[in-house]
C-alpha cells in the first residue's frame, strides 16, 4: 500500500484536474444524449414523414453523420463556428458535434420504438377525437419512451466512452487529462490506469442510475 | 479555396489508401484474436470464459483512445523499445477489433443449433473438423452483417491516430487545412471521402450477405 | 460373427443435479438384434443412448462398445462414435449441404475414404432409402420424412455395427411416419443391429427381436415383444401398454 503510494505521489498534483476533468465528461456526455434525443426525434418523425423529399433528406442525414468519423465532425464544428463568426468554446463546439453524431443513432432507435407502437394505438386516439399533437404527445410518445429506455442507457455509456475525442480539440476532459499529466510525469501507465478506471466507474454509475430510475419509472406496468 | 482541394486530390486519395490498410491490416488481426477469443467463450471451461469476459468488458467499459495513447506514449517506456505511431494504431485497434469480433463470432457460433454439433459428434468428428465443416459455415452467415459493421467501424476508429500524428486521411486533412488556410472545405472534402468509402463497404457488404444466404435461412443482426 | 455383445451397459447411473435419471441401468444388444425401448416420457430412455455416445457423462457405472470402454470427453470416445449410426428425433441434418453431401460428409472426413468410393456408395444409399430424386436437394426442401430417411441414409454411410434411433418418427407427420418405419423395417430384415427408443409399440411388437420397457430410470420388463404385448408380466408394463395401446 505504502509502494503504491509512492508510486502515484507525482500524479497527486494531478487529481484535483482530474476531478474536474471527470466533471466535463459526464456534463458532456449528458448534454449530448439530451440533444441528440432531441434532434433524433425530430429526424425520426422525418424518415416516417409522408414527403418524399423529406424522407430523403432525413436519409441522408442519417446515413451521413453514421460513416463518418466523430473526430472529422468534431474538428468540422471546431471550424465551422469561428468562420460563421460565433464564439463559443471548445466545449460547445464538442457538445454540438456529438450531439449530431448521436443523433443519427438515435433516430434509428427513435423510429424502431416508433413502429413498435401498433397501430390500433393511432385508430384508438383518432376516434377519440383526438389531434395529431395529442395522440403524439400522449399515446405515442409515452409508449415510445418505453421502449427506447434500455437502448438509451447503453447509448449514454457509449457517449462517454466517444467523449474521449474532445480532447482533439481542446476540451479538458479525462483523455485530455490523462495526456497532460503523463507528459508531465512520465507515468503513462499508471494515468492510464487511472484515466480507465474513471471511465470504468463513469459507466458503471451511470448504468446504476439507469437501472435505478427505470425502475422508478416502470415501476409493475406490465 | 476550391482549386485547392484539386491540386491536394492525389495526395487525399493517397491518404485513403493509407486509412483503408491501417483498418485492413487491424480487421485481419482483431478477427484471428477475435475467433481464438471467441472459442474460449463457447469453451467447457470457465476460466478462458472468464478471461474473455474480463477482456471484452475492458474494450466497452475504456475508449479506446487511450489505449492508443497508452501504445504510443506507455509502452516504449515499459519495454524500452521504439515503437512507430503505425505500429501503436494497429495495436490498439486491432486489440478493439478482437474485442468487438470475439461477440459477433461467438454470437454466431452459438446461433448454431445443439443438434448440428451432436450430430456431427456423434460421427466421429473431432472439434476441428466439426467446426470447419459444419459450425463455421453455418456462422458465417449470422456474422457476416455484423462483421462488415465493425469494419466500417474500425474505418471510423482509424481517424484516431491522427491524434498521434500518423498520416492517414484524418490528418492529411488537418495538415493541408495548415498550410494552405483552405480551412473547413478540406475537411469537409475529407468527410465526404469517408462517407464514400464507408457507405461502398456496407454496399458490398449487403451484396455479399445476399450471395451466402442459404436455402430459407435470413440473414440476423444490425449493423452499427 | 461372434457371441460377444455389440453393446453392454452395466449399472448406469446417470444425474443431472440431484435428480436421478438413470438408476443402476443394465443392458446387452448382441449382434443382430432389435432392440426396441418404450415406456412413458421424461424416463431416460433418450438419455440412455445419448451416454452410449458420449453425448452425455456417466455418474456410475460401464459401457463398453464393441470391446471399447465408451466414456464422454475421452479418447476412445472417437473410435466409439465412429462404430455407432445414430438417428435423432429432429434430423439434425446440416442444412447448408445438399442430401448427398450430408451423407458423404462423414466417410471422406472422419474415415478418410476416397471421394469417389464414397460418392457411389452414398447414392446407393439415398436410392436404397428412395430418395435419389432428391440427391440435391437441401434439408430445407425436404418433408420431414424425407428428412429423417436421408439421416438414416448418413448413418449408414460409415457401415457401423450398431445403429441408435432416438424417437425417429416422434416429430414427423402421420402420414409420413409409415416411410421411415418401413425402411427401419428392411434394415431390421438385413440383420443389422439396432437399438430404438420408440413410441411405436406396434413396430415394436412387428419388427423387433426384443421390447424393454423402462420407467423411472430403470428397465422393469424386457423380454419378446409379442410375449410382452400378449401378457406384461408387470403392473406397470400393464398400465402403460394398456393406456398406450387404447390409442
Amino acid at each position: 500500500m505504502e509502494f503504491l503510494a509512492g508510486q502515484l505521489r507525482p500524479i497527486y498534483p494531478y487529481l484535483g484536474e482530474l476531478y474536474s476533468a471527470a466533471w466535463t465528461t459526464l456534463v458532456l456526455s449528458l448534454g449530448a444524449i439530451v440533444a441528440a434525443l432531441v434532434l433524433g426525434t425530430i429526424v425520426a418523425f422525418g424518415r416516417v414523414s409522408a414527403h418524399r423529399l423529406v424522407r430523403i433528406a432525413a436519409t441522408f442525414y442519417v446515413e451521413f453523420l453514421r460513416n463518418i468519423p466523430l473526430l472529422v465532425l468534431l474538428y468540422f464544428i471546431y471550424f465551422l463556428l469561428p468562420a460563421l463568426g460565433l464564439r463559443f468554446s471548445p466545449f460547445v463546439s464538442a457538445l454540438i458535434g456529438m450531439a449530431l453524431h448521436e443523433s443519427a443513432y438515435m433516430t434509428e432507435i427513435l423510429r424502431a420504438g416508433l413502429s413498435a407502437v401498433p397501430v390500433g394505438q393511432y385508430e384508438a386516439a383518432q376516434s377519440q377525437g383526438m389531434t395529431r399533437f395529442q395522440l403524439q404527445r400522449h399515446i405515442v410518445l409515452p409508449q415510445v419512451f418505453r421502449t427506447i429506455y434500455v437502448p438509451l442507457g447503453t447509448q449514454f455509456t457509449m457517449v462517454i466512452i466517444a467523449s474521449s475525442l474532445a480532447s482533439a480539440i481542446s476540451v479538458d476532459e479525462v483523455s485530455g487529462w490523462m495526456q497532460t499529466a503523463g507528459a508531465d510525469t512520465f507515468r503513462f501507465f499508471d494515468v492510464f490506469l487511472i484515466a480507465a478506471f474513471v471511465y470504468v466507474v463513469l459507466c458503471q454509475l451511470v448504468n446504476l442510475l439507469h437501472t435505478v430510475v427505470g425502475r422508478l419509472l416502470f415501476r409493475a406496468k406490465g | 479555396m476550391d482549386s485547392t482541394v484539386f491540386i491536394y486530390a492525389g495526395v487525399l486519395l493517397k491518404a485513403m489508401g493509407t486509412t483503408i490498410w491501417l483498418s485492413w491490416l487491424a480487421l485481419l488481426i482483431g478477427a484471428l484474436g477475435g475467433f481464438i477469443l471467441a472459442l474460449m467463450q463457447t469453451s467447457r471451461f470457465r476460466a478462458l470464459r472468464i478471461v474473455t469476459l474480463l477482456y471484452t468488458q475492458f474494450f466497452v467499459s475504456v475508449p479506446v483512445l487511450i489505449v492508443l495513447f497508452f501504445c504510443y506514449y506507455g509502452l516504449p517506456r515499459l519495454f524500452d523499445i521504439e515503437i512507430s505511431s503505425f505500429a501503436a494504431a494497429t495495436i490498439a485497434l486491432a486489440a478493439h477489433a478482437s474485442a468487438m469480433l470475439s461477440a459477433v463470432i461467438a454470437a454466431g457460433i452459438t446461433s448454431v443449433g445443439r443438434g448440428q454439433w451432436e450430430a456431427a459428434q456423434v460421427s466421429g468428428m473431432t472439434y476441428p473438423q466439426l467446426m470447419r465443416h459444419i459450425i463455421m459455415p453455418q456462422a458465417a452467415q449470422v456474422i457476416l452483417p455484423p462483421f462488415v459493421g465493425v469494419y466500417i467501424r474500425l474505418v471510423k476508429e482509424s481517424s484516431i491516430a491522427a491524434l498521434i500524428g500518423y498520416v492517414e486521411l484524418t490528418q492529411t486533412g488537418l495538415l493541408i487545412r495548415e498550410s494552405t488556410h483552405a480551412g473547413l472545405a478540406i475537411i469537409g472534402v475529407v468527410a465526404l471521402l469517408y462517407f464514400i468509402l464507408n457507405y461502398s463497404i456496407s454496399l458490398a457488404g449487403g451484396a455479399l450477405e445476399r450471395r451466402l444466404k442459404v436455402a430459407g435461412r435470413p440473414p440476423l443482426g444490425a449493423r452499427q | 460373427m461372434t457371441a460377444s455383445p455389440m453393446l453392454r451397459i452395466d449399472g448406469l447411473v446417470k444425474r443431472y443435479g440431484a435428480h436421478t435419471v438413470l438408476d443402476g441401468v443394465s443392458l446387452d444388444v448382441s449382434p443382430g438384434e432389435v432392440v426396441c425401448i418404450i415406456g412413458p416420457s421424461g424416463t431416460g430412455k433418450s438419455t440412455l443412448l445419448r451416454c452410449v455416445n458420449g453425448l452425455d457423462d456417466i455418474q456410475g457405472g460401464e459401457i463398453t462398445v464393441a470391446g471399447m470402454p465408451a466414456r464422454a470427453h475421452s479418447k476412445g470416445i472417437l473410435e466409439v462414435r465412429k462404430r455407432i449410426g445414430m438417428i435423432f428425433q429432429s434430423f439434425n441434418l446440416y442444412p447448408h449441404l445438399t442430401a448427398l453431401q450430408n451423407v458423404m460428409l462423414a466417410p471422406v472426413v472422419v474415415h478418410g475414404e476416397k471421394r469417389s468410393t464414397v460418392e457411389e456408395r452414398a447414392r446407393a444409399l439415398l436410392a436404397k432409402v428412395r430418395l435419389s430424386h432428391r440427391f440435391d436437394a437441401y434439408p430445407g426442401q425436404l418433408s420431414g420424412g424425407e428428412q429423417q430417411r436421408v439421416a438414416i441414409a448418413r448413418a449408414l454411410a460409415t457401415n457401423p455395427g450398431l445403429l441408435m434411433f432416438d424417437e425417429p418418427t416422434s416429430a414427423l407427420d402421420p402420414e409420413t411416419v409409415g416411410e421411415v418405419l418401413a425402411v427401419m423395417r428392411d434394415l431390421a430384415k438385413e440383420g443389422r443391429t439396432m437399438l430404438v427408443v420408440t413410441h411405436e409399440i406396434r413396430f415394436a411388437a412387428d419388427v423387433g427381436t426384443r421390447m424393454v420397457f423402462m420407467d423411472q430410470g430403470k428397465i422393469v420388463e424386457s423380454g419378446d415383444p409379442r410375449e410382452m404385448l400378449a401378457d406384461p408380466k408387470t403392473p406397470r408394463a400393464r398400465a402403460f401398454l394398456q393406456s398406450v395401446m387404447a390409442h
